[in-house]
């Protein structure tokens, strides 16, 4: 498995989440009526609605991708006072073109909020794992750093532009949303201890076939990656208080819970009906529930996992709260 | 649980495999020849787990009967007659 080769050891990273906020606009949309827009039968939303446990989605019809982006960022009170010390400013995407050129989101972003002296750039190819990607990416670079009191934005959040974006047949609802997450090279709160990473490029494919081999293997490579992960912050599965899952659907996570034996009540699904899936921000938003509804107490460790349909990257990560 | 214990019933876990027979080419929306209870849905039929889903909200409706989804894992979708086994066995009490 390529997560064996993918991250060494992380004893000596202390990569710590300093502060997360989240946006979803007001607009809610109710799954039948996006499904109709794609001819979708009244079964197969039915399906949608009593399996998978997809209600609605939010949209922001009148708003850009910085207009998301802009008002998760502004609910990041950390940052505050500390916009010089921001080196790295990271959007994670699910699809590789957000917006049409020439703009620039991002670095508009960097201007409005006085973050100047950081570089701006966009981790992808992992597509809704992306995220944990991103917080990788720049735990790396901030290590790297020379500064201690370096820090990180990572960015997530995507607009529903497009048939591919709104919906993944059989699978899933996008909405629009946004996170933002301060991110330190150390720090005492949100500490990552593993990152694992299984990229499967050979089930990336529009083939009859290979599309029912994914999802016929996807639950297993989900629970395997995250059991790399807490293997390699030598933790075991019953040490896990909460899974924050990415909310793609709920019989996905019934299976890896059924493979991994890891009780449903501690991945945090309620969101799910709500949002759908809000790209590679879910991570994020599950993180804010799960702080809201006190499922995490200090020195107790989650995870975050994704799978991603699209380039097949499967990915979780460690933290202790 | 509320489920009745049905999972001792063979007549009626075939009964299911032959309503789930008898589905099939609408929710494959093809010509389905040959089908039993040994025939894989996935590698045979090329169901989909949608689909095969789909197939589960169909035999509710056929059988008027709700059937409980939580526990329906992959395993049961191996084959019609596994699925016909799920079902048999997750039928929920019909409401007075």
């Amino acid at each position: 498995m390529n997560v064996e080769r993918e991250q060494g050891a992380r004893e000596r990273a202390v990569t710590a989440l300093l502060d997360v906020a989240v946006h979803l606009p007001e607009q809610r949309t109710s799954v039948d009526e996006v499904a109709a827009q794609y001819g979708l039968t009244p079964m197969q939303v039915k399906v949608f609605r009593r399996y998978h446990k997809l209600g609605e989605v939010r949209r922001d019809p009148g708003g850009d991708l910085i207009d998301l982006l802009r008002a998760a960022v502004a609910g990041l009170g950390g940052l505050r006072g500390r916009e010089q010390d921001v080196r790295y400013v990271v959007h994670a995407r699910t699809f590789p073109s957000v917006v049409p050129y020439p703009l620039h989101p991002v670095h508009e972003l960097c201007r409005e909020f006085g973050l100047e002296r950081a570089s701006a750039f966009a981790v992808g190819h992992h597509a809704c794992a992306s995220g944990l990607l991103a917080l990788d990416v720049v735990g790396r670079l901030l290590a790297a750093d020379p500064d201690p009191g370096a820090l990180a934005l990572v960015l997530a959040g995507e607009k529903t532009f497009t048939a591919e974006a709104e919906i993944l047949p059989d699978t899933t609802f996008f909405s629009e949303g946004a996170s933002a997450c301060l991110v330190g090279a150390d720090g005492s709160r949100d500490r990552m201890l593993a990152y694992a990473v299984d990229q499967r490029a050979e089930y990336d494919d529009d083939a009859e076939q290979v599309a029912l081999a994914f999802q016929r293997d996807y639950a297993q490579l989900l629970a395997d990656t995250i059991h790399a992960a807490l293997q390699r912050a030598a933790l075991p599965l019953d040490a896990v208080s909460a899974l924050l899952p990415h909310n793609v659907n709920a019989p996905i996570w019934r299976q890896v819970c059924r493979i991994l034996g890891f009780p449903l009540e501690r991945v945090v699904l309620e969101n799910l009906a709500a949002y759908g899936h809000v790209f590679c921000a879910d991570a994020f938003i599950n993180y804010r529930t799960a702080v809201r509804r006190e499922l995490l107490r200090p020195g107790e460790h989650y995870v975050m996992a994704a799978g991603a349909g699209r380039g097949a990257a499967f990915a979780a990560m460690v933290f202790e709260h | 649980m509320t489920e009745l214990d049905t999972a001792a019933d063979p007549g009626l876990r075939d009964r299911v495999v032959e309503e789930i027979c008898a589905l099939l080419p609408r929710v494959l929306k093809r010509e389905v020849a040959g089908a039993t209870a040994e025939t894989t849905l996935m590698e045979a039929l090329g169901l989909s787990s949608t689909a095969a889903l789909e197939l589960v909200l169909e035999l509710e409706e056929r059988l008027e009967r709700e059937i409980s989804v939580e526990e329906l894992g992959r395993d049961d979708f191996a084959t019609i007659g596994t699925l016909a086994g799920y079902i048999a066995a997750n039928l929920l009490p019909e409401e007075d």
